[in-house]
């Protein structure tokens, strides 16, 4: 009655992973402003629970791409810095921004109450 | 006059739209999550659910009619499981991949900001570069995740920066505002630091088909297990505990 556990059948194409990603490949004449990837040379080699280290290591990922993406965007002459005076619709509302400045002040409070 | 005639040498362009629509069925968590790479992602075209989940060839079509190229669809399975094709249309290929660990941008946690339809950075780690699906994966998503710069939308400045890592064999999703004065010392030296906007989540790629939703599976992960598998074994697992009690 005991039914045998089935092994899953691994695929993995090479071959044919390579030859999809040529048809799809980007122009390799295309500018870095075209696309704005880039690459952390290092992995990410954390342990998954660990939340601190793990993000930590996002983090450090997300820095080095930014200072990086930076130095280069200087090079191709494209705008980065956003200046002073420049205004626009933002990803999150002035309400939400208010309310998360809201929760943030709520928690040291309560920090500052238990102490 | 022959200059006329003569081609114009144009500098190549990244031309990529992407139409974002889920099936139906999906939480309000999932929806919000969509939102949130809406309004990230200038050059996406939002569509309507789509009826039916066995249906999903029509989806090459519906990029077509809306001149999009690729194609994010969000599935959702039982009103609790979330996968997420990653599509190019029409011609493949396409990615399945199952959601985990959503955070949206509507939680008060992440206290980054940025311009609504600025372009993005894209950071990949080290590990895309290793595998063959890696590579292929990572192909795709700078097509969908990158904002072309002449994105109806797009704005001319940079301020965040989406990061995809791979650990634990899962791709990991983060957002960051990009700050490039210290807070403290406004006008001393510039000093880049990061805060998260939102959303997270996290990836388990599931199997790679050449064409756009169908055709030959070309990698599939032997480590992946579906999460209507893991419930039923966790039940069972309890039911076990009360048989081996009861005799």
């Amino acid at each position: 009655e005991d039914s045998v556990p089935r092994q899953k059948v691994e695929i993995d194409n090479k071959i044919a992973l390579e030859r999809i990603r040529d048809t799809i490949k980007l122009d390799p004449a295309l500018a870095w402003t075209e696309t704005l990837a880039v690459t952390y040379p290092e992995t990410i080699d954390v342990d998954v629970d660990d939340d601190l280290n793990r993000e930590l290591a996002f983090y450090k990922q997300a820095l080095h791409g930014a200072n990086t993406a930076r130095s280069l965007a200087a090079k191709h002459n494209l705008p980065f810095t956003r200046p002073a005076d420049y205004f626009a619709e933002m990803v999150k509302s002035d309400a939400h921004m208010e309310r998360i400045r809201q929760r943030l002040l709520d928690e040291s409070a309560s920090i500052k109450r238990s102490e | 006059d022959e200059e006329i005639f003569a081609p114009a040498t144009k500098k190549p362009r990244n031309k990529q739209r992407v139409l974002l629509l889920s099936s139906r069925g999906i939480t309000h968590r999932m929806r919000h999550l969509m939102n949130d790479l809406e309004v990230l992602l200038p050059h996406v075209k939002k569509d309507s659910k789509l009826d039916s989940k066995s249906q999903l060839h029509l989806l090459p079509e519906l990029a077509d009619l809306n001149n999009c190229n690729n194609t994010l669809y969000f599935e959702a399975r039982r009103h609790e499981d979330l996968y997420l094709w990653a599509a190019k249309t029409p011609n493949g290929p396409s990615i399945k991949m199952h959601v985990q660990n959503v955070h949206t941008m509507d939680e008060l946690k992440m206290t980054g900001n940025c311009l609504r339809g600025s372009r993005g950075l894209l950071s990949f780690d080290k590990a895309f570069d290793e595998t063959e699906w890696g590579k292929l994966t990572k192909e795709v998503f700078t097509h969908i995740f990158g904002v072309p710069p002449q994105a109806r939308k797009a704005k001319p400045f940079i301020d965040h920066i989406l990061t995809f890592s791979i650990l634990d064999d899962k791709i990991w999703f983060r957002n960051y505002q990009i700050i490039e004065k210290d807070p403290l010392q406004p006008n001393g030296p510039p000093q880049t630091s990061l805060v998260e906007i939102g959303p997270r989540f996290v990836l388990t790629p599931i199997r790679i088909f050449e064409g756009a939703f169908g055709g030959a599976t070309v990698y599939s992960n032997p480590e992946f297990i579906s999460p209507a598998a893991v419930r039923s074994a966790l039940k069972r697992e309890k039911g076990e505990k009360y048989v081996s009690r009861k005799h």
